[in-house]
Protein backbone atom coordinates (compact mmCIF):
# COMPACT_ATOMS: atom_id res chain seq x y z
CA UNK A 1 0.00 0.00 0.00
CA UNK A 2 1.54 3.55 -1.09
CA UNK A 3 0.36 6.54 1.06
CA UNK A 4 2.31 10.31 -0.16
CA UNK A 5 2.59 13.06 1.81
CA UNK A 6 2.87 16.83 0.81
CA UNK A 7 4.61 19.26 3.73
CA UNK A 8 4.14 22.69 2.75
CA UNK A 9 4.77 25.96 3.95
CA UNK A 10 6.67 29.44 4.42
CA UNK A 11 11.01 29.30 3.27
CA UNK A 12 12.11 28.73 7.34
CA UNK A 13 9.09 26.91 9.00
CA UNK A 14 10.97 23.61 8.78
CA UNK A 15 9.01 22.25 5.85
CA UNK A 16 12.19 20.14 4.35
CA UNK A 17 13.65 19.39 7.39
CA UNK A 18 10.27 17.91 8.83
CA UNK A 19 10.28 15.90 5.50
CA UNK A 20 13.16 14.69 6.30
CA UNK A 21 12.18 14.02 9.42
CA UNK A 22 9.19 11.86 8.97
CA UNK A 23 11.04 10.59 5.85
CA UNK A 24 13.80 9.28 8.22
CA UNK A 25 11.40 7.58 10.51
CA UNK A 26 9.64 5.14 7.90
CA UNK A 27 13.08 4.41 6.83
CA UNK A 28 13.55 3.04 10.51
CA UNK A 29 10.32 1.61 10.50
CA UNK A 30 11.35 -0.23 7.88
CA UNK A 31 9.66 1.03 5.42
CA UNK A 32 10.50 1.58 1.33
CA UNK A 33 10.17 5.70 1.51
CA UNK A 34 11.17 8.48 -1.59
CA UNK A 35 11.64 12.38 -0.43
CA UNK A 36 11.08 14.76 -3.17
CA UNK A 37 11.10 18.46 -2.89
CA UNK A 38 9.94 21.11 -4.89
CA UNK A 39 12.98 22.73 -5.97
CA UNK A 40 14.47 25.79 -8.39
CA UNK A 41 12.93 29.36 -8.82
CA UNK A 42 11.48 29.49 -5.39
CA UNK A 43 11.35 32.89 -3.68
CA UNK A 44 12.70 33.77 -0.35
CA UNK A 45 9.50 34.30 1.49
CA UNK A 46 7.52 32.05 -1.06
CA UNK A 47 6.06 28.82 -0.04
CA UNK A 48 8.30 25.46 -0.53
CA UNK A 49 7.16 21.99 -0.55
CA UNK A 50 8.49 18.30 0.21
CA UNK A 51 6.67 15.05 -0.56
CA UNK A 52 7.31 12.39 0.36
CA UNK A 53 5.88 8.77 -0.30
CA UNK A 54 5.78 5.41 1.71
CA UNK A 55 5.57 1.91 0.59
CA UNK A 56 5.52 -1.64 2.07
CA UNK A 57 6.62 -2.25 -1.88
CA UNK A 58 9.03 -0.48 -3.90
CA UNK A 59 8.09 3.20 -4.43
CA UNK A 60 6.34 4.07 -7.34
CA UNK A 61 6.59 7.48 -8.81
CA UNK A 62 7.29 10.65 -6.91
CA UNK A 63 6.13 14.00 -8.24
CA UNK A 64 2.55 12.64 -8.45
CA UNK A 65 -0.68 15.49 -9.04
CA UNK A 66 -1.83 14.39 -5.81
CA UNK A 67 -1.67 13.13 -2.74
CA UNK A 68 -3.20 11.71 0.81
CA UNK A 69 -1.94 13.55 2.99
CA UNK A 70 -1.30 17.29 3.48
CA UNK A 71 0.45 19.10 6.00
CA UNK A 72 0.29 22.82 5.66
CA UNK A 73 1.23 25.72 7.72
CA UNK A 74 0.33 28.58 5.85
CA UNK A 75 -2.65 29.92 4.13
CA UNK A 76 -0.82 30.05 0.62
CA UNK A 77 -0.11 26.08 1.09
CA UNK A 78 -3.95 25.76 1.92
CA UNK A 79 -5.05 27.18 -0.92
CA UNK A 80 -2.89 25.31 -3.40
CA UNK A 81 -2.80 22.15 -2.01
CA UNK A 82 -6.29 21.58 -0.59
CA UNK A 83 -7.56 21.12 -4.25
CA UNK A 84 -4.42 18.37 -4.50
CA UNK A 85 -5.64 16.18 -1.68
CA UNK A 86 -7.07 13.02 -3.15
CA UNK A 87 -11.24 12.18 -2.38
CA UNK A 88 -10.87 10.97 1.10
CA UNK A 89 -7.73 12.28 1.89
CA UNK A 90 -6.99 14.36 4.53
CA UNK A 91 -5.55 17.82 4.83
CA UNK A 92 -4.19 18.82 8.25
CA UNK A 93 -3.66 22.91 8.95
CA UNK A 94 -1.66 25.47 10.92
CA UNK A 95 -4.79 27.08 12.23
CA UNK A 96 -2.39 29.93 13.83
CA UNK A 97 -1.95 31.11 9.65
CA UNK A 98 -4.73 28.91 8.10
CA UNK A 99 -8.30 30.21 8.62
CA UNK A 100 -10.85 27.31 8.83
CA UNK A 101 -12.70 26.95 5.93
CA UNK A 102 -13.81 23.78 4.19
CA UNK A 103 -13.66 24.93 0.24
CA UNK A 104 -14.49 20.80 -0.41
CA UNK A 105 -16.64 18.49 1.30
CA UNK A 106 -14.94 14.84 -0.03
CA UNK A 107 -11.77 15.23 2.28
CA UNK A 108 -10.80 15.36 5.86
CA UNK A 109 -9.97 18.27 7.92
CA UNK A 110 -8.05 18.89 10.79
CA UNK A 111 -6.92 22.31 12.13
CA UNK A 112 -4.52 22.53 15.12
CA UNK A 113 -2.92 26.19 16.15
CA UNK A 114 0.50 24.61 15.34
CA UNK A 115 2.15 27.89 15.84
CA UNK A 116 0.94 29.02 19.37
CA UNK A 117 1.63 25.28 20.78
CA UNK A 118 5.25 26.11 19.42
CA UNK A 119 5.31 29.29 21.23
CA UNK A 120 3.67 28.06 24.14
CA UNK A 121 7.18 25.92 24.51
CA UNK A 122 9.12 28.99 23.82
CA UNK A 123 9.71 29.05 20.29
CA UNK A 124 7.74 28.91 17.07
CA UNK A 125 11.23 27.22 15.91
CA UNK A 126 9.43 23.77 16.63
CA UNK A 127 6.34 24.47 14.78
CA UNK A 128 7.62 21.77 12.21
CA UNK A 129 7.85 19.28 14.95
CA UNK A 130 4.10 20.24 16.52
CA UNK A 131 3.15 19.34 12.87
CA UNK A 132 4.74 16.10 12.77
CA UNK A 133 3.28 15.36 16.48
CA UNK A 134 0.23 15.93 14.78
CA UNK A 135 0.45 14.17 11.86
CA UNK A 136 1.30 11.14 14.13
CA UNK A 137 -2.09 11.28 16.21
CA UNK A 138 -4.26 11.74 12.55
CA UNK A 139 -2.22 9.07 10.31
CA UNK A 140 -1.89 5.65 11.27
CA UNK A 141 1.35 5.24 9.24
CA UNK A 142 3.16 7.51 10.89
CA UNK A 143 4.54 6.86 14.53
CA UNK A 144 5.70 9.52 17.03
CA UNK A 145 8.61 7.14 18.40
CA UNK A 146 10.16 6.79 15.33
CA UNK A 147 9.61 10.54 14.48
CA UNK A 148 11.80 11.01 17.56
CA UNK A 149 14.37 8.64 15.99
CA UNK A 150 13.86 10.59 12.89
CA UNK A 151 14.95 13.65 14.65
CA UNK A 152 18.08 12.13 16.24
CA UNK A 153 19.41 10.60 13.10
CA UNK A 154 19.13 13.67 10.54
CA UNK A 155 20.21 15.99 13.58
CA UNK A 156 23.29 13.71 14.91
CA UNK A 157 25.36 13.99 17.54
CA UNK A 158 26.15 17.71 17.88
CA UNK A 159 22.81 18.83 18.14
CA UNK A 160 21.43 16.16 20.78
CA UNK A 161 20.41 18.50 23.37
CA UNK A 162 17.79 20.02 21.11
CA UNK A 163 16.09 16.67 21.25
CA UNK A 164 13.82 17.01 24.83
CA UNK A 165 12.80 20.06 23.49
CA UNK A 166 11.77 18.71 20.04
CA UNK A 167 10.37 15.42 22.08
CA UNK A 168 7.64 17.99 23.62
CA UNK A 169 7.02 19.63 20.62
CA UNK A 170 5.83 16.03 19.37
CA UNK A 171 3.87 15.05 22.17
CA UNK A 172 2.44 18.64 22.71
CA UNK A 173 1.03 17.99 18.75
CA UNK A 174 0.13 14.16 19.21
CA UNK A 175 -2.16 15.36 22.22
CA UNK A 176 -3.63 18.70 20.58
CA UNK A 177 -6.09 16.72 18.26
CA UNK A 178 -8.17 14.95 20.60
CA UNK A 179 -8.66 18.69 22.46
CA UNK A 180 -10.02 20.17 19.18
CA UNK B 1 30.42 6.56 4.72
CA UNK B 2 31.51 3.43 3.84
CA UNK B 3 29.43 0.87 5.45
CA UNK B 4 26.61 -1.71 4.93
CA UNK B 5 24.22 0.76 7.21
CA UNK B 6 21.26 2.83 5.55
CA UNK B 7 20.94 6.12 5.12
CA UNK B 8 18.31 8.66 4.06
CA UNK B 9 20.29 10.37 1.00
CA UNK B 10 19.60 12.24 -2.10
CA UNK B 11 20.81 10.85 -5.69
CA UNK B 12 23.22 13.61 -6.36
CA UNK B 13 25.03 13.23 -2.82
CA UNK B 14 24.78 9.40 -3.01
CA UNK B 15 26.81 9.92 -6.60
CA UNK B 16 29.05 12.01 -5.37
CA UNK B 17 29.90 9.59 -2.14
CA UNK B 18 30.14 6.80 -4.53
CA UNK B 19 32.45 8.62 -7.08
CA UNK B 20 34.47 9.06 -3.54
CA UNK B 21 34.68 5.48 -2.79
CA UNK B 22 35.39 4.41 -6.09
CA UNK B 23 38.87 6.20 -5.79
CA UNK B 24 37.61 9.02 -8.13
CA UNK B 25 41.35 11.46 -7.70
CA UNK B 26 39.56 14.39 -9.34
CA UNK B 27 36.47 16.15 -10.20
CA UNK B 28 36.01 19.18 -12.85
CA UNK B 29 32.70 20.85 -12.96
CA UNK B 30 30.19 23.79 -13.69
CA UNK B 31 27.37 23.83 -11.37
CA UNK B 32 23.81 23.30 -13.01
CA UNK B 33 20.57 22.53 -11.42
CA UNK B 34 19.78 19.65 -11.00
CA UNK B 35 23.04 18.51 -10.14
CA UNK B 36 24.92 21.02 -8.54
CA UNK B 37 25.11 19.38 -5.16
CA UNK B 38 27.36 17.06 -6.26
CA UNK B 39 29.76 19.59 -6.98
CA UNK B 40 29.20 21.08 -3.64
CA UNK B 41 29.54 18.09 -2.17
CA UNK B 42 32.77 17.55 -3.80
CA UNK B 43 33.88 20.91 -2.95
CA UNK B 44 34.68 20.16 0.87
CA UNK B 45 35.13 16.36 0.98
CA UNK B 46 37.96 16.18 -2.16
CA UNK B 47 40.26 18.97 -0.55
CA UNK B 48 39.96 17.17 2.98
CA UNK B 49 40.90 13.75 1.27
CA UNK B 50 44.05 15.32 -0.44
CA UNK B 51 42.18 14.82 -4.02
CA UNK B 52 41.40 17.69 -6.50
CA UNK B 53 38.32 19.39 -7.05
CA UNK B 54 38.22 22.39 -9.69
CA UNK B 55 35.17 24.58 -10.40
CA UNK B 56 35.99 25.03 -14.09
CA UNK B 57 35.18 28.48 -15.76
CA UNK B 58 32.89 26.33 -17.69
CA UNK B 59 31.76 22.78 -19.05
CA UNK B 60 33.85 22.85 -22.03
CA UNK B 61 36.84 23.69 -19.58
CA UNK B 62 35.61 20.77 -17.11
CA UNK B 63 35.42 17.86 -19.39
CA UNK B 64 39.00 18.45 -21.29
CA UNK B 65 40.26 18.85 -17.63
CA UNK B 66 38.98 14.96 -17.13
CA UNK B 67 40.75 14.23 -20.90
CA UNK B 68 43.76 15.48 -19.25
CA UNK B 69 43.84 13.74 -15.89
CA UNK B 70 42.05 10.69 -16.61
CA UNK B 71 45.83 10.36 -19.72
CA UNK B 72 47.51 10.28 -16.61
CA UNK B 73 45.69 6.81 -15.29
CA UNK B 74 43.66 8.86 -12.82
CA UNK B 75 40.12 8.74 -11.75
CA UNK B 76 38.29 11.24 -12.80
CA UNK B 77 34.68 12.42 -13.29
CA UNK B 78 32.82 15.49 -14.25
CA UNK B 79 28.57 15.96 -13.91
CA UNK B 80 26.31 18.04 -15.42
CA UNK B 81 22.97 18.35 -16.75
CA UNK B 82 21.33 18.41 -20.83
CA UNK B 83 22.08 21.68 -21.96
CA UNK B 84 25.56 21.73 -20.76
CA UNK B 85 26.27 18.25 -21.26
CA UNK B 86 25.65 19.46 -25.09
CA UNK B 87 28.91 21.55 -24.76
CA UNK B 88 30.54 18.53 -23.92
CA UNK B 89 29.69 16.54 -27.15
CA UNK B 90 33.31 17.21 -28.99
CA UNK B 91 34.99 16.25 -25.90
CA UNK B 92 33.29 12.93 -25.67
CA UNK B 93 34.30 11.95 -29.47
CA UNK B 94 38.07 12.67 -28.27
CA UNK B 95 37.64 10.78 -25.27
CA UNK B 96 36.34 8.15 -27.68
CA UNK B 97 39.06 7.79 -29.79
CA UNK B 98 41.73 8.29 -27.35
CA UNK B 99 40.27 5.89 -25.63
CA UNK B 100 40.23 7.70 -22.44
CA UNK B 101 38.15 6.46 -19.18
CA UNK B 102 36.31 9.80 -19.05
CA UNK B 103 33.01 9.19 -16.13
CA UNK B 104 30.15 11.50 -17.19
CA UNK B 105 26.92 12.31 -15.02
CA UNK B 106 24.10 13.60 -16.70
CA UNK B 107 21.28 14.71 -14.53
CA UNK B 108 18.74 15.34 -16.82
CA UNK B 109 16.61 18.31 -16.87
CA UNK B 110 13.63 19.34 -20.02
CA UNK B 111 15.12 20.30 -23.61
CA UNK B 112 15.15 21.78 -25.59
CA UNK B 113 17.82 24.61 -25.46
CA UNK B 114 18.06 25.83 -22.59
CA UNK B 115 14.64 24.29 -21.58
CA UNK B 116 13.85 24.14 -18.13
CA UNK B 117 15.02 22.57 -14.65
CA UNK B 118 12.73 19.77 -14.11
CA UNK B 119 13.15 16.18 -14.95
CA UNK B 120 12.91 14.86 -18.17
CA UNK B 121 14.44 11.81 -19.81
CA UNK B 122 15.64 13.86 -23.36
CA UNK B 123 18.92 13.18 -23.79
CA UNK B 124 18.66 9.35 -24.40
CA UNK B 125 20.10 10.33 -28.46
CA UNK B 126 21.75 12.44 -26.95
CA UNK B 127 24.03 9.77 -24.67
CA UNK B 128 23.32 7.00 -26.66
CA UNK B 129 24.32 7.74 -30.14
CA UNK B 130 26.19 11.57 -29.30
CA UNK B 131 26.17 14.65 -30.78
CA UNK B 132 30.53 14.19 -31.49
CA UNK B 133 32.07 13.64 -35.02
CA UNK B 134 32.79 10.21 -35.93
CA UNK B 135 32.11 6.90 -35.30
CA UNK B 136 31.95 5.93 -31.62
CA UNK B 137 30.26 4.36 -28.83
CA UNK B 138 29.57 5.41 -25.06
CA UNK B 139 28.64 3.46 -22.12
CA UNK B 140 25.31 4.68 -20.81
CA UNK B 141 24.16 3.49 -17.18
CA UNK B 142 20.87 4.34 -16.32
CA UNK B 143 19.82 4.14 -12.41
CA UNK B 144 16.16 4.18 -11.53
CA UNK B 145 16.34 5.16 -7.76
CA UNK B 146 19.12 6.32 -5.28
CA UNK B 147 20.99 2.93 -4.34
CA UNK B 148 21.18 2.26 -8.13
CA UNK B 149 23.21 6.08 -8.29
CA UNK B 150 25.52 4.51 -5.81
CA UNK B 151 25.76 0.89 -7.53
CA UNK B 152 26.12 2.56 -11.38
CA UNK B 153 29.12 4.94 -10.38
CA UNK B 154 31.05 2.03 -9.08
CA UNK B 155 30.35 0.79 -12.38
CA UNK B 156 31.15 3.03 -14.04
CA UNK B 157 34.49 4.11 -12.91
CA UNK B 158 35.44 0.53 -13.07
CA UNK B 159 33.76 -0.05 -17.08
CA UNK B 160 35.41 2.97 -18.17
CA UNK B 161 38.86 1.90 -16.91
CA UNK B 162 38.58 -1.99 -17.90
CA UNK B 163 37.38 -0.47 -21.73
CA UNK B 164 39.25 2.92 -22.07
CA UNK B 165 36.16 4.02 -23.47
CA UNK B 166 33.92 7.04 -21.26
CA UNK B 167 30.48 6.18 -19.49
CA UNK B 168 27.68 8.27 -18.91
CA UNK B 169 25.76 7.43 -15.81
CA UNK B 170 22.59 8.94 -17.29
CA UNK B 171 20.12 10.11 -14.14
CA UNK B 172 17.88 12.85 -13.99
CA UNK B 173 16.38 15.47 -11.77
CA UNK B 174 13.69 13.61 -10.09
CA UNK B 175 16.96 10.92 -9.03
CA UNK B 176 19.04 13.81 -8.28
CA UNK B 177 16.51 15.64 -5.91
CA UNK B 178 15.14 12.29 -4.04
CA UNK B 179 16.31 11.17 -0.99
CA UNK B 180 15.55 7.40 -0.93
CA UNK B 181 17.48 4.40 2.05
CA UNK B 182 20.92 3.68 0.37
CA UNK B 183 23.55 2.26 1.32
CA UNK B 184 27.22 2.38 0.20
CA UNK B 185 28.92 -0.97 0.85
CA UNK B 186 32.62 -1.08 -0.46
CA UNK B 187 33.59 0.11 -4.15
CA UNK B 188 32.79 -3.66 -5.13
CA UNK B 189 35.35 -3.91 -8.43
CA UNK B 190 39.05 -4.57 -8.63
CA UNK B 191 41.38 -1.26 -9.68
CA UNK B 192 42.33 -1.86 -13.39
CA UNK B 193 45.96 -2.08 -14.53
CA UNK B 194 46.57 1.34 -16.54
CA UNK B 195 50.40 0.98 -16.34
CA UNK B 196 50.69 -0.10 -20.14
CA UNK B 197 49.30 2.87 -21.40
CA UNK B 198 48.56 6.06 -19.08
CA UNK B 199 50.77 8.83 -19.28
CA UNK B 200 52.80 8.75 -16.32
CA UNK B 201 56.19 10.23 -16.58
CA UNK B 202 58.63 8.57 -19.18
CA UNK B 203 61.23 7.91 -16.69
CA UNK B 204 63.00 4.33 -17.33
CA UNK B 205 60.35 3.85 -20.48
CA UNK B 206 59.51 4.67 -24.24
CA UNK B 207 57.99 7.78 -24.19
CA UNK B 208 54.59 7.84 -24.95
CA UNK B 209 51.56 9.88 -26.65
CA UNK B 210 47.98 9.66 -26.39
CA UNK B 211 45.95 10.34 -29.71
CA UNK B 212 42.83 9.57 -31.33
CA UNK B 213 44.73 8.87 -34.84
CA UNK B 214 47.90 9.36 -36.45
CA UNK B 215 48.09 11.52 -39.94
CA UNK B 216 48.03 7.93 -41.73
CA UNK B 217 45.03 6.54 -43.96
CA UNK B 218 45.98 2.88 -42.84
CA UNK B 219 46.81 3.21 -39.32
CA UNK B 220 43.34 5.19 -39.09
CA UNK B 221 41.16 2.84 -40.49
CA UNK B 222 42.39 0.13 -38.31
CA UNK B 223 42.17 2.27 -35.37
CA UNK B 224 38.16 2.84 -35.80
CA UNK B 225 37.97 -0.97 -36.69
CA UNK B 226 39.67 -1.63 -32.92
CA UNK B 227 37.40 0.39 -31.75
CA UNK B 228 34.37 -0.77 -32.83
CA UNK B 229 36.13 -4.26 -31.69
CA UNK B 230 36.13 -3.15 -28.47
CA UNK B 231 32.34 -2.07 -28.67
CA UNK B 232 31.45 -5.19 -29.51
CA UNK B 233 33.62 -6.86 -26.75
CA UNK B 234 31.76 -4.51 -24.28
CA UNK B 235 28.29 -5.31 -25.95
CA UNK B 236 29.23 -9.30 -25.63
CA UNK B 237 30.67 -8.47 -21.76
CA UNK B 238 28.52 -5.52 -20.59
CA UNK B 239 24.92 -5.59 -21.82
CA UNK B 240 22.42 -5.77 -18.73
CA UNK B 241 18.95 -5.37 -18.48
CA UNK B 242 16.27 -6.48 -15.95
CA UNK B 243 12.58 -8.18 -16.85
CA UNK B 244 9.62 -9.25 -14.44
CA UNK B 245 7.18 -11.37 -15.32
CA UNK B 246 7.93 -11.42 -19.47
CA UNK B 247 7.85 -15.51 -19.52
CA UNK B 248 3.43 -15.84 -19.52
CA UNK B 249 3.04 -11.73 -20.95
CA UNK B 250 1.22 -10.96 -23.60
CA UNK B 251 2.23 -6.69 -23.47
CA UNK B 252 5.84 -5.72 -21.96
CA UNK B 253 5.79 -2.23 -20.64
CA UNK B 254 9.40 -1.26 -21.11
CA UNK B 255 11.28 2.01 -20.06
CA UNK B 256 14.41 3.21 -18.40
CA UNK B 257 15.87 5.13 -15.68
CA UNK B 258 13.85 6.53 -13.04
CA UNK B 259 10.40 5.65 -15.22
CA UNK B 260 10.90 1.86 -14.66
CA UNK B 261 9.56 2.52 -11.03
CA UNK B 262 6.36 3.59 -12.23
CA UNK B 263 6.19 0.29 -14.75
CA UNK B 264 6.73 -1.83 -12.31
CA UNK B 265 3.93 -0.36 -10.70
CA UNK B 266 1.33 -0.40 -12.84
CA UNK B 267 2.29 -3.86 -13.98
CA UNK B 268 1.25 -5.10 -10.59
CA UNK B 269 -2.34 -2.79 -10.57
CA UNK B 270 -2.69 -4.81 -14.13
CA UNK B 271 -1.83 -8.20 -12.82
CA UNK B 272 -4.23 -7.99 -10.10
CA UNK B 273 -7.05 -7.15 -12.53
CA UNK B 274 -5.50 -10.34 -14.38
CA UNK B 275 -3.89 -9.24 -17.24
CA UNK B 276 -0.92 -10.97 -18.41
CA UNK B 277 1.76 -7.78 -18.52
CA UNK B 278 5.22 -7.57 -17.99
CA UNK B 279 8.02 -5.47 -17.48
CA UNK B 280 11.41 -4.66 -19.08
CA UNK B 281 13.79 -2.26 -18.36
CA UNK B 282 17.87 -2.35 -20.28
CA UNK B 283 20.15 -1.05 -17.91
CA UNK B 284 23.07 -0.60 -20.11
CA UNK B 285 21.02 2.26 -22.61
CA UNK B 286 24.42 1.27 -24.67
CA UNK B 287 24.90 -1.42 -25.83
CA UNK B 288 21.51 -1.41 -25.56
CA UNK B 289 19.95 -5.36 -25.13
CA UNK B 290 18.35 -5.83 -28.71
CA UNK B 291 18.92 -9.14 -28.99
CA UNK B 292 16.96 -9.80 -26.21
CA UNK B 293 13.68 -7.85 -27.25
CA UNK B 294 14.05 -9.17 -30.54
CA UNK B 295 13.66 -12.54 -28.89
CA UNK B 296 10.78 -11.52 -26.93
CA UNK B 297 9.19 -10.40 -29.90
CA UNK B 298 9.80 -13.43 -31.60
CA UNK B 299 7.55 -15.36 -28.99
CA UNK B 300 4.69 -12.55 -30.05
CA UNK B 301 4.69 -10.25 -26.73
CA UNK B 302 3.67 -6.80 -27.63
CA UNK B 303 5.70 -3.61 -26.15
CA UNK B 304 4.27 -0.40 -24.93
CA UNK B 305 7.52 2.07 -24.33
CA UNK B 306 6.47 5.03 -21.26
CA UNK B 307 9.38 7.60 -21.38
CA UNK B 308 9.45 11.41 -20.62
CA UNK B 309 10.43 12.20 -24.30
CA UNK B 310 9.13 11.92 -27.52
CA UNK B 311 10.36 8.67 -27.95
CA UNK B 312 13.49 8.28 -28.39
CA UNK B 313 14.23 5.07 -26.77
CA UNK B 314 10.91 3.96 -29.01
CA UNK B 315 12.94 4.34 -31.98
CA UNK B 316 15.71 1.30 -30.03
CA UNK B 317 13.07 -0.86 -29.39
CA UNK B 318 11.04 -0.55 -33.11
CA UNK B 319 14.25 -1.31 -34.30
CA UNK B 320 14.61 -4.57 -31.94
CA UNK B 321 11.19 -5.47 -32.29
CA UNK B 322 10.90 -5.09 -36.56
CA UNK B 323 8.04 -6.68 -38.08
CA UNK B 324 7.95 -9.75 -35.25
CA UNK B 325 5.30 -7.84 -32.93
CA UNK B 326 3.90 -4.15 -32.42
CA UNK B 327 5.57 -1.83 -30.19
CA UNK B 328 3.55 1.79 -28.79
CA UNK B 329 4.97 4.57 -27.23
CA UNK B 330 3.00 6.39 -24.57
CA UNK B 331 5.29 9.50 -23.57
CA UNK B 332 5.09 13.17 -22.33
CA UNK B 333 8.35 15.48 -22.83
CA UNK B 334 8.38 16.53 -19.46
CA UNK B 335 7.14 18.13 -16.52
CA UNK B 336 4.71 16.04 -14.37
CA UNK B 337 6.36 12.13 -14.63
CA UNK B 338 3.77 10.00 -16.34
CA UNK B 339 2.09 8.19 -13.21
CA UNK B 340 0.98 4.67 -12.60
CA UNK B 341 -2.73 5.35 -13.12
CA UNK B 342 -2.14 6.90 -16.68
CA UNK B 343 0.10 3.57 -17.32
CA UNK B 344 -3.07 1.55 -16.56
CA UNK B 345 -5.03 3.50 -18.27
CA UNK B 346 -3.64 3.79 -21.39
CA UNK B 347 -2.78 -0.60 -21.17
CA UNK B 348 -6.48 -1.02 -20.76
CA UNK B 349 -7.34 1.35 -23.55
CA UNK B 350 -4.78 -0.49 -25.77
CA UNK B 351 -6.61 -4.04 -24.86
CA UNK B 352 -10.04 -2.78 -25.49
CA UNK B 353 -8.46 -1.53 -28.82
CA UNK B 354 -7.12 -5.35 -29.37
CA UNK B 355 -10.01 -7.18 -28.13
CA UNK B 356 -12.47 -4.95 -30.88
CA UNK B 357 -10.27 -5.73 -33.83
Amino acid sequence: MERNFIIAGFGGQGVLLAGTILANSFMLAGKNVTWYPCYGAEMRGGTVNCEIVVSNEEVSSVHKKDTDYALVLNQQSFDKFVERVKSGGTIVANSTLVAETRPRADIEYVFVPMGDLANELGTSKVTNMVALGVLSSVVEVVDKEFLALGFEKVMGEKKKDLLPLNKKALESGFGAVSLV
Amino acid sequence: MNTSEKVLIKGNYAIAQAAVNAGCQCYFGYPITPQTEIGEYLSSEMPELGRAYVCAESELAAINMVLGATATGVKAMTTSSSCAVALMQEALSYACGDELPVVLVNVMRAGPGLGYIYPAQGDYNQAVYGGGNGDYKIVVLAPSNVQECIDYTYRAFYLAQKYRNPVILLADGLLGQMMEPASFGEYPYPEVDISSWALTGAKNRAARAIYSVGPNEKKHIQHVYDLFEKFETIKKNETTFEEFQVEDADLILTAFGSMTRNIKAAMRLLREKGLRVGCFRPITLSPFPHERISELALKGKKFMVVEMNMGQMFKDIKYAVGDKSQVSLLNRPCGEWLSVDEIVEAVLEEVKNVARV
